[in-house]
């Protein structure tokens, strides 16, 4: 038994994978499904004599709702299942088997980043493709290499974010604390994005490249988060080794 | 096996820890006593490298990967299996390579069977009782064959039964690693340890053989037991000179300190029959470690 394959186990067993993957693929099918049919829709509900002119969609409308939609639940429920993983601590008597068999510390992160990682990225890009999918059939095929690029963007934010929540991991001191704070973190990020010199900088920001590069937008407005992203994220696991190291069981 | 020096650990102003000197012998089963709060986690936690020392020296001689700590509640990822458990901690503490899967799935099954879990070994841990995760606890712990082995009340909320099972299984560890066992139950420590120290508000009271401890607190004791009229006894046994002290308590028992056993075996019985008392029982009183420690802490 491995520390890998635990991790392949909390995944599987505790059936976190069905809550990633069913975040990203059902946005995947209802992204797509909700731009092409979003006038009939209207049209049903009932508008009190109130007329909506709204263009035909085209297919980087299918990526721009999926993204709308599961960017954000997408990310709450990464940060949910990283941290399950990531706190190690949070129940004492875990952290003391662990902390006394492996040594050093940071030996413990290493499965749980990579396989929480590599979890989340896999899941987005199974929504990704069936929303790509889910597009192509409905609205016509969005043009490929942006949403390539766009879908790369998007898990180098997830990146961000499970490095992120590795940090904070390991000074809070619940699980609930490690979720509560990181989600903090993400949601400031956005609102300093407001002003519009910083908000190209920001990781968050690559969360909606997969909406913008099909719909027009270029590589390089996205090139200063990519940097500072890939940056933290490198700085944000090396602190979480760090911090691991000293805390105290 | 594990020395330290003028050990120190403060929490803000308050020292968990004030200055422990402990020696622990190898070989020995060493029990750490004393009341909740006297510091013993802190210790075994300084001792097992989860913490560090405001000041001081520990030594501990044995491999990283050699020592083995179990906690006094242990638990488990709920979703693994007892097996998967002791497999991962086997995993964990061993040299890759060491053991071949063969080797290291006939050591899971012998530890399991030595906790009294083989049956349970397939369920998830999640549905063990309390006392099956004190068990699966110790067979992680004893899986790698650690040269040391710190036990944090490994006994303290078992029902009887699982208490017994657990004392028997550390009985088991003597002669193959060296054991520190705290607990705040005075009865484990002294049925089950060779050595022991006494911890109070983080100073350490008194440390060797259990027998130097309870030889050196021995006063010759007598409990005797009167139909009727303990007071009248009591008053008439306090004027004798080789009594040192007697007391009266509840449902006719009266305890007496004598100067010397010899003293008490040649004068208590005619200083008894010349109070006319009706007496039920006489017996001499061992020294328990319980009472020791009283003493100590006193």
């Amino acid at each position: 038994m491995s520390p890998w394959r635990l991790e392949f186990l909390r995944l599987t067993r505790t059936k976190k994978w069905v809550a990633l993957a069913g975040v990203y693929v059902a946005f995947g099918l209802i992204g797509p499904l909700s731009a092409r049919y979003i006038k009939e829709i209207l049209a049903r509900v009932g508008t009190d004599g109130a007329t909506f002119t709204m263009p035909d969609p085209t297919p980087a409308d299918g990526m721009v709702q999926f993204v709308s939609n599961a960017s954000q639940i997408g990310t709450l429920v990464v940060v949910i299942v990283a941290a399950g993983a990531l706190a190690f601590d949070a129940i004492p008597e875990m952290g003391v088997f662990l902390r006394t068999r492996v040594s050093p510390p940071w030996k413990i992160l290493v499965p749980r980043v990579v396989v929480s990682f590599c979890a989340a990225a896999g899941a987005f890009l199974l929504g990704t493709g069936v929303a790509w999918y889910e597009t192509w059939a409905l609205l016509g095929a969005p043009p490929a290499v942006p949403v390539l690029a766009g879908a790369s963007l998007g898990v180098a934010f997830i990146a961000f974010v499970v490095a992120l929540t590795a940090a904070v991991a390991q000074r809070a001191r619940s699980v609930l604390s490690t979720v509560m704070t990181s989600l903090v973190v993400l949601i400031a990020m956005p609102i300093l994005g407001l002003a519009p010199a910083v908000s190209r900088w920001l990781p968050t920001s690559l969360a909606n490249a997969l909406a913008d590069l099909p719909a027009g937008g270029t590589m390089n407005d996205y090139r200063p988060a990519l940097g500072v992203s890939v940056v933290a994220t490198t700085l944000l696991v090396w602190t979480a080794f760090a911090w691991a190291g000293r805390r105290e069981a | 096996m594990i020395r330290t020096r003028g050990l120190v650990k403060r929490y803000g102003s308050h020292a968990a820890l004030d200055g422990v000197d402990l020696e622990v012998p190898p070989g020995s089963v060493y029990g750490l006593a004393g009341p909740n709060g006297a510091g013993k986690t802190t210790l075994l936690g300084i001792l097992a490298g989860l913490r560090m020392a405001t000041e001081g020296e520990v030594a501990v001689d044995a491999a990283p990967g050699k020592v083995a700590v179990l906690s006094d509640t242990p638990r488990f990822d709920p979703w693994l299996t007892g097996r998967e458990v002791v497999a991962l901690a086997l995993y964990l503490s061993s040299e890759h390579g060491s053991m071949t899967a063969i080797e290291s799935a006939a050591r899971v099954d012998e530890v399991l069977g030595q906790a009294g879990l083989e049956e349970a070994s397939g369920r998830r841990c999640g549905g063990y009782s309390r006392g099956m995760l004190q068990r699966l606890g110790i067979a992680s712990t004893l899986v790698a064959r650690p040269v040391l082995i710190l036990l944090d009340e490994p006994a303290s909320a078992l029902d009887p039964q699982g208490r017994r099972e657990v004392l028997d299984l550390i009985t088991t560890l003597r002669g193959h690693a060296t054991v520190l066992f705290s607990s705040h139950i005075l009865g484990d420590v002294q049925e089950v340890c060779d050595t022991v120290g006494i911890l109070h508000h983080g100073h350490l009271l008194f440390q060797g053989p259990l027998r130097d401890l309870l030889v050196g607190r021995a006063v010759p004791r007598y409990e005797l037991r009167v139909r009727t009229g303990a007071d009248a006894v009591v008053a008439a046994l306090s004027r004798e000179p080789w009594v040192t002290s007697a007391t009266a308590a509840e449902g006719g028992i009266v305890h007496i300190e004598v100067t010397s056993l010899a003293d008490a075996e040649l004068r208590l019985m005619g200083a008894l029959a010349a109070t006319g008392a009706s007496v039920v029982s006489i017996r001499p009183e061992e020294v328990s470690l319980e009472r020791a420690f009283l003493e100590l802490t006193s």
